[in-house]
């Protein structure tokens, strides 16, 4: 037997938030529109429009999906070559999110 | 024989893989925002080499690495990434066990040559993920996850009969899982200072010295058994929670809506198992007092968070009538029982009927979107 059964759901799935004395300044948590190139069973995001500019996407460095009750978020950190910003999308709102810029 | 297979310096490992402009340097992942004051989770190799480890204050590790990269820990991406290494994992058919969020332990047999199904594991790891694993191989879980931790990053080790011993007399005994600093002082004064030292001993003279943990050492560090995966999560003794604050604070309200908040979460998974718990513990740190904990017996079990603070607050009263200054706290519920009772009362059944919409808005939503009011308090330390 190995020395714990550990569950992963045991100990991690309760979210405790923090007390905070500082807020993060690159969360931003706005609406984007998002050009997603389907390929190879993956969603590929192309390029995102915030702010009426346009953002073209260089390079895709992650992929993970987060959970919030019965939502899903598949999150993207994506690079435009110039910097690196989260975005995800909502299994529930059907909708993508310009999470933040990742310093 | 069993792999044992470590992530490398996991939530790093993780982070540098989103963001490229990590890759290589020292960086700490802290469990909470604040740079300055928070605990270490994780350090990256190049973190490391400067003496940076688990567990130590941000404020030690930054004076050890002014130029120290920092990222807040996110927990669902390394919950989810960590799942998903366990799917793939689970598809090569043996049995598999999760040890800790970045450890997986596995029971192969013959039909696989250990050292190139580790090698195959690692690559797999690395393209799927962007991370590396370490990989200790050995006839137990005990030695094996003692390998895996001798070629570390990217390593492998294989404890076999021929090089165990050769092995074991160049690793310190404190490596061992298990084995603090309390018992690798005891071993140490019995002269027992290297892993092969121990694993020479008899299971009657680790018993003697070391009581029935010793008794248990023995059988670990020899087994050759199997082993079966975990099974289902058995019922719990106790459920609790504990936080602790970025620093200590007095202030009575700030104090109290966290130990509301640690109320509401156990009362939560009670609920989540249909348990009644009997017997409320709390626990408190600081500066001053040290750790004081005290618990109570009550005549009616619960699973109602508004019951259990109340039940907390009467335990700390007993305190004293001056708010203590409070670092970390802690509320645990014991006493266990399954909840076999009908609310008899109309306001029983309301408060029931409330309790049954609460958890059923937080699960559809998520954690935390609908919570008593007083919990508010807690998301801002408060100034002094
Ligand atoms: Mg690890």
């Amino acid at each position: 037997m190995p020395y714990s059964s550990f569950s992963p759901k045991a100990r991690w799935d309760r979210h405790i938030h923090e007390t905070g004395e500082e807020k993060s300044s690159t969360a931003i948590g706005r609406r984007i529109e998002v050009l997603v190139w389907f390929k190879n069973t993956r969603a590929n995001p192309r390029l995102f429009i915030w702010n009426n500019n346009k953002y073209k996407i260089k390079e895709i460095t992650y992929y993970w999906q987060e959970r919030r009750g019965q939502e899903t978020l598949h999150c993207f950190s994506v690079s435009t070559g110039l910097d690196l910003y989260q975005i995800s999308f909502s299994s529930v709102s059907l909708s993508w999110r310009l999470d933040k810029v990742i310093s | 024989m069993i792999l044992h297979i470590d992530m490398d310096a996991f939530f790093a490992s993780i982070e540098q893989a989103i963001n490229p402009r990590l890759k290589e340097k020292p960086l700490i992942v802290g469990s909470r925002d604040n740079r300055m004051h928070t605990v270490v989770c994780a350090a990256s190799y190049e973190a490391k080499a400067y003496g940076i480890d688990s567990g130590m204050s941000s404020r030690d590790a930054l004076q050890l690495c002014p130029n120290l990269e920092f990222v807040p820990a996110q927990q669902g991406r390394y919950i989810w990434i960590s799942e998903q290494i366990f799917r793939m994992l689970e598809g090569y058919g043996f049995s598999l066990a999760y040890t800790s969020i970045d450890e997986f332990q596995m029971d192969i047999n013959d039909s696989v040559e250990p050292q190139k199904f580790a090698r195959q594991i690692q690559e797999r790891i690395y393209a799927d993920f962007h991370i590396t694993a370490s990989v200790g191989i050995a006839k137990n879980w005990l030695l094996a996850k003692l390998a895996s931790k001798l070629n570390k990053p990217n390593g492998i080790a294989v404890l076999t009969d021929t090089n165990l011993t050769e092995i074991l007399d160049l690793v310190a005994v404190g490596k061992i899982c298990g084995v603090g600093k309390k018992t690798g002082q005891i071993l140490s004064d019995l002269g027992v200072k290297t892993c092969l030292d121990l694993y020479l001993k008899s299971a009657d003279f680790l018993e003697q010295n070391l009581g029935k943990y010793g008794f248990n050492l023995y059988l670990s560090l020899h087994s050759q058994e199997r082993f079966e995966p975990a099974e289902e999560e058995s019922r719990p003794k106790s459920v609790g929670h504990s936080y602790t604050l970025p620093r200590a604070t007095q202030t009575p309200g700030f104090i109290r809506a966290w130990v509301r908040l640690l109320s509401e979460m156990v009362a939560q998974r009670l609920r989540a198992q249909n348990l009644l718990a009997d017997t409320v513990h709390l626990w408190l740190n600081g500066p001053e007092m040290g750790n004081l904990g005290a618990q109570k017996a009550f005549h009616e079990g619960s699973n109602d968070g508004y019951q259990i603070y109340q039940r907390s607050l009467k335990i700390m009263a007993k305190i004293g009538p001056k708010m203590p200054k409070v670092r970390a706290l802690g509320v645990t519920c014991s006493g266990l029982l399954p909840n076999r009772y009908l609310p008899l009362f109309e306001e029983q059944k309301r408060r029931e009927d409330l309790l049954k919409t609460i958890d059923k808005i937080n699960g559809r939503f998520g954690e935390g979107s609908i919570y008593p009011g007083i919990i508010g308090l807690t998301k801002r330390m408060p100034r002094i």
